[in-house]
């Protein structure tokens, strides 16, 4: 391989505000060292696009995003050639039309390869794959490997002289490829536990009062637990609720019997029917 | 390094190849992962799973290749001493052997820890504790046929094995009854897309080619949208046994109907078996005639049975053998189904209840009809791939436990 993967970055260890455990840090440090892409699964809101944020913070590199949607194709992760504005000016007459250069806009990816030639090594953040064609991670293949690509209409190469530290997001809506499976290293980030819950909620209410995240982190377990839900509450709803449990000083004593601000947690009425019917003491 | 672990993988049914295993070597050769066993357990899994469902292949195999570190050191010293010096005791003869019972390794780590729990004392020649030279299926130099080699070199480095020994992930195997979202995913590839709609869109190339032709004149050129012409008939078993697989019946349903963007689905209801009459209503009261249904099969239709294609016997085999009141057929139920299968080349017959139970005499037999599928991620993309004509892609898997044929029985 020519281009280089091995660089000088300290190993990531994680952030002030996220929280990663030993083998998450192992599995990211193990992905940059390889060059490879690293692929992160896992329940909405177990935090799959803040690891980007986070790695991109704790290297003290630049993130740049790419959010995928079910219009987006490959080709414009590479580049863009404005058509329209070309034809724009042609008509209006202030520019130099046969320049072709000035209408190619770089996408995410190219600008990524562009920034590693000027020796700016970045975090690029592809969220949200499965959003796309069936076929969108195929047709990414050559350029992740290769780390070039050519824009047809100048024919200029860009190369990239150091591989960019890619984070791939899932949502397991579609299943990706094999043949790009076989490319990235993979994690699925399972929901934390009850102690990695309280820490989490402790990072983001650092004052909050010990008993009522006690119980607020009790019930939130109980009522994850309660059998088909369609949608169990995750860590941000969560972290909302203290919130609201915090504004309005309830005590902590009351979310033994009651589940007050419930449809910060539940959003579904089936699923808030369930809860109470399972949970909440019968009168 | 670990040469043997990356067999173990394989033999667990993880697709590991070359490449992937020169990955894990790579980074181990760079200093990439720690030394620590949890490390070891962490980076390699990120390197060999593509899947979470692969997660508990995954666990299986690493607690059986790094077996040694099993257990927490204090337990593991006090049976040492236990299994120390094993006894000597003649060997059982075949039928002594045949008398034991057998266990699978889930029940087995059950009763093991059971038994540990409860035994306070060193055993020898006995058929219950954990000892030496007995016939429980725990401990050592002894002849239960399926236990379980107790000690050896405990090493209490157990932390990572501790891990994978809990198999959190055993949800996540793609061998279980699905959801309708996956499912939806896997139904939409039955489409087959033609130019038949009676809408209209432009049609770009042919337009440009018309107005250059036209010397710069816009000349706009339409044709019919592109649409799923895929139909499938869906027959549902409404018999009692399958009583308990109405959510998983219900979610697979509702995916055919809404999520799968199929021009035509319709639904027939049957007791057990097919007869000669169907039913277009859950509660069997509209009948409608199987002859009706076979004559003219439009093209592009499936034919999907969900059922347990499980009952007596004589409902499948024998004239008159539906049970459902009121309902005689001359005609063997088998015969019936033989010619459902003679109307529809394209057929699978997806079934709820687990694989293991396939070797009943009236599921297989359903199965040399109907190509039969679990109602899973995994059956369901299966079945759709022999829908689709592409069956030799799928292995043929045989049935776990033979059971004798019909004819055996009878």
């Amino acid at each position: 391989m020519s281009i280089s993967s091995q660089s000088s970055l300290p190993a990531w260890t994680g952030t002030p505000s996220y929280i990663a455990d030993e083998s998450l840090q192992a599995i990211v440090n193990v992905a940059i060292g390889l060059g490879r892409p690293l692929l992160v699964k896992g329940e909405p809101g177990t935090g799959k696009t803040l690891l980007a944020y986070a790695v991109a913070e704790g290297l003290k590199l630049p993130l740049l995003t790419w959010h995928i949607k079910s219009t987006t194709r490959a080709q414009d992760g590479l580049y863009l050639y404005d058509t329209v504005a070309r034809l724009n000016d042609s008509r209006f007459g202030d520019h130099d039309v046969r320049d072709i250069a000035q209408y190619i806009k770089l996408g995410p990816l190219g600008e990524a390869f562009e920034r590693s030639q000027k020796g700016e090594r970045v975090v690029l953040l592809i969220d949200e794959i499965d959003k796309a064609d069936i076929e969108f991670p195929n047709d990414l293949l050559h350029e992740l490997d290769a780390m070039r690509f050519t824009v047809a209409e100048t024919g200029r190469e860009i190369v990239a002289a150091q591989r960019p530290i890619v984070l791939i997001t899932s949502n397991a809506e579609k299943e990706l490829p094999d043949a790009f499976l076989r490319r990235c290293v993979f994690h699925y980030i399972e929901f934390p536990d009850e102690a990695s819950l309280s820490r989490i909620c402790r990072v983001h209410h650092p004052d909050v009062d010990e008993k009522l995240l006690a119980a607020a982190l009790r019930r939130f377990v109980q009522i994850r637990a309660v059998q088909d839900l369609r949608k169990k509450p995750t860590t941000s709803e969560l972290i909302d609720w203290l919130s609201s449990l915090r504004l309005s000083g309830i005590d902590a004593a009351k979310l033994e019997a009651t589940l007050p601000f419930a449809g910060v947690l539940l959003k579904q009425e089936n699923d808030a029917q369930k809860v109470f019917r399972t949970t909440l003491p019968r009168r | 390094m670990f040469e043997g672990f990356h067999s173990v993988l394989r033999l667990a049914g993880l697709k590991v190849g070359v490449g992937e295993w020169l990955t894990v070597t790579q980074a181990l050769d760079n200093g990439l992962i720690g030394p620590s066993l949890k490390e070891f357990y962490s980076t390699t899994r990120a390197l060999v799973c593509r899947d979470e469902a692969d997660y508990d292949r995954f666990d299986q195999a690493f607690s059986a290749y790094f077996q040694g570190a099993a257990l927490p050191t204090p337990v593991s010293q006090m049976l040492e001493s236990w299994l120390d010096n094993p006894l000597a005791k003649p060997p059982l003869s075949p039928e002594e052997l045949a008398a034991l019972p057998e266990y699978d390794l889930e029940q087995l780590r059950k009763l093991y820890e059971e038994r540990l729990k409860e035994q306070t004392e060193r055993h020898d020649g006995g058929s219950h504790w954990i000892g030496t030279g007995g016939t429980s299926p725990f401990g050592q130099g002894g002849q239960h046929p399926t236990g379980m080699r107790v000690g050896e070199g405990a090493s209490g480095r157990g932390q990572a094995i501790a891990v994978a020994r809990a198999r959190r992930f055993r949800n996540y195997r793609d061998d279980i009854v699905l959801d309708t979202r996956q499912l939806a995913v896997a139904v939409r590839r039955l489409r087959r897309l033609e130019r038949k709609s009676r809408r209209l869109e432009l049609d770009m190339p042919e337009t440009i080619r018309k107005t250059a032709a036209n010397g710069g004149d816009i000349e706009i050129v339409e044709r019919p949208e592109r649409r799923n012409q895929a139909r499938v008939v869906l027959m549902l078993d409404a018999g009692g046994s399958m009583d308990p697989h109405v959510r998983s019946v219900q979610a697979f349903f509702s995916a055919m109907k809404q999520g799968g963007g199929l021009r035509d689905v319709e639904a027939y209801y049957f007791h057990n078996c097919v007869y000669a009459e169907i039913y277009s209503d859950m509660a069997l009261l509209k009948k409608k005639s199987l002859a009706e249904l076979t004559r003219s099969v439009p093209p592009n239709t499936n034919l999907v049975m969900v059922g347990d294609a499980w009952m007596a016997p004589r409902e499948l085999f024998s004239p008159y053998g539906s049970i459902e009141y009121g309902t005689t057929d001359e005609v063997p139920g088998i015969d019936r189904l033989r010619d459902l299968a003679a109307a529809f080349p394209k057929r699978v017959w997806l079934n709820p209840i687990p694989e293991n139970y396939w070797g009943e005499s009236t599921i297989r037999a359903v199965g040399e009809i109907m190509p039969m599928f679990p109602m899973t991620v995994e059956g369901m993309v299966a079945a759709v791939q022999v829908l689709l004509g592409r069956g030799d892609r799928v292995a043929k898997r045989a049935p776990k436990r033979p059971w004798p044929s019909p004819q055996e029985m009878f």
